[in-house]
């Protein structure tokens, strides 16, 4: 029987279906037409190369979804969530095209057995799996988990639709408009609990089932765009533009920019499209707060909420702007200043957030431009002056730049006069910061023991200027960067070693090599594919537990998580992870240019002290292993401040190779 | 308010510094040279009374290393009008570089609200002569080591710092020379793209000036590095003992 051919307050049911779909998706149209005009109001910025291995990321991590798997809870239930939403939003297109041209020859989806079968089971999985989610989110919610009605109501929308699917099968089979069998097991069964109910009343109900189920459906294509649900709409475009299918992690560049990006962004319209797209497809999971060093320790920055405040932001004063709305500064009344220089850049929040936005570029814009209004706190200042005039940020000359090596008791190459097989870039904490400089000789000993034919660029070598571009100085960056090119293009070497992942980051990824771009390898890797080759003249196996942080840089940003480990396993030591390790690992609070800066608010807990807490726990492990110059520095006084000295050591990988060569 | 910032490039003292072999003069090989810290203040000095009374900031240089950096810097930073006096700084002495200037200055009267603001010191003017000398060749009135401008009806209030933490203020007529110590605020930053881009579309103004007949530098005899004049003296062992060790020594220079 057909369920439109019914009259509705006298009505014909197909004119009233046809009125419900005009009104909902005439007001759905209208609303995406208004998100897409904010959209085009952003910067123009090229997302549109390589579309194939776009479609492909898209693909997966759209149907897939491993993001959303890397929190347990809640993974499996919005997979099998959104795969009901598939297969729900397809019957109800095609119950809907059945309904409103009567004249095509095909069946209503429930009509067909093995759908019908589909619809049901998949009723019952999105049934518990929304009981979980209702529950998660009433009983256990995670901290920061953002619990918006919105979501309350979504889920009994979603509830009202699974029911409607199940009792309509069900009075169906008891009206006798469809019989009892094994491809409708919950509809006969429910058909067997209500088979007292009169035939005629039966059908009324299968009939007012479908029509629950369509208004519902119709109900939530309007609300859907006024929703947090928007992002089941945006986010498979989000995760389809997203920059790292085709640039490293945490690209700054702006792909074909039409204005000048490195003047930052101070109004949402200064934003790209691409950034402003984020806030449609957020979901509000909180992945990206939770895993935050900033939010962590209880600054002002949520990456979540940064997001939010954004699309609020231009909603409001893109689509209804109240009175004062247009004066609201995005920096200073949206966001403050505090919330946008408390980020490290350390890539956890792109890393986790499943629909792949975008947060670390955007903080960088708005960094750029407080530095082009010249608001920079004074010590950040200080430093940027000093790299502008002596190439480092100790404001030391770049003469003393390789004074290490006086006393290092080593002849080192100078690679500017004879070549080398390895440049090895220092970098400023392992050059200059006294606390290092001992580590930099160990590292040199190391190296030239192995028989590793390097050299340096002595004084000729800059700050990369990784922090400097993360802090939002571009132009800065631009010369630090020039000035390298062109003492590297003097040098003859055939790869590039660095010390600092920040450098090794920024000389792999961020300069442009004129398309002639050297290996460059962290010591690390070095060393790991010395000790493969067994050229590491190892004299004894070193015994005990030890744990390895991963730095940002190394890890999250360029994925070289097992060199170091297999090192440290090679000189006799057992490995032991902390919970957080690997890509979740848990940034010291050094990055992005926060080194240079002070806390201006009341943290409660340092990121480097956190670590540390998190580190102590583990039983019988008396050395945290560093691969970072900046590492060194921040956990060494963490170890401090938390009171752990005799309990914990802080050692640079190099020390303990150096050890096992003793 | 119509600013002058007197800039002036003084030798950085983050390169090591070495007595040349003619035993009276620098070590030219390593020798870089900066914008003297106070000229920074009192560039921002000058740029922070633009903002809030109007007016233009004219800075101006003699030649010397690295200075066209600074001047395209100041531009950047907001300084309307940059000035470069082609005699070269070296070897002129803060006597005859503030004759330069006042020739330079004086050449036209004076707009009724000028302000000329050199910084109060440098490295190599401790005793801040520069000012005083300019004020007395221009016939102006002169305040030293100022550390706050407030005009205000064709006057400006200043506060001027003494030693031991005491201030005064002055009330002086325009124009005037007044010798910046510090700004109400720090020197603000600029940008390097915004640097850059003033490079590209600003230019430097040079005006030619007779060098002056006598350079009116004392005679120096002799350049030297100070010489250690003892040795510290470690205290090790123990902190009991160390306690114990420094006792003794303040009981043998009788201070207990």
């Amino acid at each position: 029987m057909n369920p439109v051919n019914v009259s509705i307050v006298g009505l014909p049911g197909a004119l009233v279906l046809w009125l419900l779909a005009v009104v909902a998706f005439g007001v759905f149209a209208y609303r995406i037409r208004q998100l897409v005009g904010l959209l085009r109001q952003g910067r123009y910025e090229d997302r549109f190369d390589r579309p194939g291995k776009r479609l492909a990321h898209a693909l997966k991590n759209v149907l897939l979804q491993p993001r959303i798997f890397n929190e347990r809870a809640i993974g499996l239930p919005h997979f099998l969530i959104f795969w009901g939403f598939v297969l729900y939003a397809t019957c109800f297109n095609w119950g809907l095209a059945r309904g409103l041209f009567p004249f095509l020859p095909i069946p209503f989806p429930d009509e067909v057995r093995p759908v019908l079968l589909f619809l049901e089971l998949f009723s019952v999985i999105v049934l518990i799996a929304l009981v979980v989610a209702l529950a998660r989110r009433l009983f256990y919610p995670p901290p920061y988990l953002h619990l918006s009605m919105d979501a309350n109501l979504i889920l009994l929308f979603i509830g009202l639709l699974m029911l409607s699917t199940l009792f309509g099968s069900g009075f169906r089979i008891v009206a006798g408009q469809a019989t009892a069998s094994g491809w409708a097991p919950i509809g006969s069964r429910l058909a067997a609990a209500f088979a007292s109910v009169p035939k005629e009343t039966a059908a009324s109900l299968a009939t007012a089932m479908w029509w629950l189920h369509m208004t519902v459906v119709l109900a939530f294509l309007v609300y859907l765009p006024y929703s947090k649900h928007l992002h089941l709409l945006a986010s498979p475009f989000n995760v389809f533009f997203s920059q790292s299918v085709t640039r490293p992690a945490g690209d700054l560049g702006v792909r074909g920019a039409k204005e000048d990006f490195t003047a930052g962004a101070a109004r949402w319209q200064e934003l790209t499209w691409k950034q402003l797209l984020g806030g449609f497809s957020c979901a509000e999971c909180g992945r990206c707060d939770r895993s935050c060093p900033a939010t962590t320790a209880g600054s002002p920055l949520q990456p979540q909420q940064m997001i939010h405040k954004i699309k609020e932001h231009m909603v409001h004063t893109g689509l209804a702007p109240k009175n004062g709305d247009h004066e609201l500064k995005l920096i200073g009344d949206v966001l403050t200043e505090a919330e946008i220089w408390a980020c490290t850049m350390c890539m956890s929040c792109m890393n986790r957030c499943a629909v792949w936005n975008e947060h670390v570029p955007l903080l960088v814009a708005l960094r750029r431009h407080l530095v082009s209004q010249g608001l920079v706190q004074r010590t950040v200042q200080d430093m940027l002056g000093n790299l502008q005039r002596y190439g480092n940020s100790f404001g030391k000359s770049d003469r003393m730049r390789a004074r290490w090596t006086q006393t290092a008791g080593l002849k080192i190459k100078d690679a500017r006069k004879e070549a080398v097989e390895y440049l090895w870039f220092v970098g400023d904490y392992a050059s200059y910061d006294p606390r290092c400089e001992s580590i930099t000789r160990t590292t040199a000993k190391v190296f030239a023991q192995a028989g590793l034919d390097f050299g340096l660029l002595y004084e000729a070598e800059r700050n990369a200027g990784n922090d400097v571009r993360r802090v939002g100085e571009e132009g800065l960056f631009e010369m630090l960067r020039d000035k390298n090119q062109q003492a590297l293009g003097k040098a003859q070497f055939k790869k590039i070693v660095t010390t600092d992942p920040h450098s090794y980051h920024t000389l792999k990824n961020e300069y442009p090599w004129n398309g002639n771009r050297p290996e460059v390898q962290h010591y690390t890797e070095v060393l790991h594919g010395l000790s493969q080759a067994d050229k590491l003249p190892l004299k004894r196996k070193l015994a005990g537990r030890v744990t390895y942080h991963d730095p940002c840089y190394l890890g999250r940003y360029n994925g070289v998580y097992d060199a170091p480990r297999e090192v440290l396993r090679a000189l006799g030591l057992e490995v032991v992870e902390m919970p957080r390790n690997r890509e979740r690992s848990f940034c010291c609070g050094a990055g992005g240019g926060r080194i240079w800066m002070e806390d201006t608010e009341k943290i409660q807990e340092r990121p480097a002290e956190n670590r540390i807490r998190e580190a102590v726990a583990l039983p019988g492990v008396p050395t945290f292993v560093v691969a970072c110059p900046k590492d060194l520095a921040m956990f060494r006084d963490a170890v401090k401040t938390t009171g752990n000295e005799g309990k914990l050591v802080v050692k640079d990988l190099a020390e303990l190779v150096a050890e096992a060569m003793e | 308010m119509n600013l002058y910032v007197l800039l002036k490039m003084v030798p950085d003292t983050v390169e090591e510094l070495n007595v040349a072999a003619d035993g009276k003069s620098l070590d030219a090989e390593f020798l870089r040279f900066k914008l003297s810290d106070p000229d920074e203040y009192a560039l921002e000095q000058a740029l922070l009374l633009k903002e809030q009374h109007g007016g233009s900031v004219t800075v101006v240089a003699l030649d010397a290393p690295e200075v066209d950096d600074v001047l395209f810097t100041a531009l950047a930073k907001g300084a309307d009008r940059a000035v470069k006096i082609p005699i070269a700084q070296a070897g002129l002495g803060t006597v005859a570089a503030a004759r330069v200037l006042a020739d330079f200055l004086g050449s036209a009267p004076f707009a009724p609200d000028t302000l000329v603001l050199p910084g109060s010191q440098a490295i190599d003017d401790l005793e801040g002569e520069l000012a005083p000398f300019l004020a007395a060749a221009l016939k102006l009135p002169y305040v030293g080591v100022v550390c706050g401008v407030t005009p205000a009806n064709g006057r400006v209030t200043v506060i001027k710092e003494f030693a031991g933490g005491l201030r005064a203020e002055f009330d002086v007529t325009l124009p005037a020379v007044l010798g910046i110590q510090s700004a109400e605020k720090p020197p603000r930053y600029v940008p390097v793209a915004k640097v850059r881009a003033v490079m590209k579309s600003a230019q430097i103004e040079t005006v030619d000036l007779p060098p002056p007949a006598r350079p009116g530098q004392l005679e120096i005899e002799r350049t030297y590095k100070p010489e250690a004049a003892g040795r510290a003296e470690m205290l090790e062992g123990s902190p009991d003992e160390v306690a114990d060790k420094l006792v003794d020594v303040l009981a043998k220079i009788s201070v207990i």
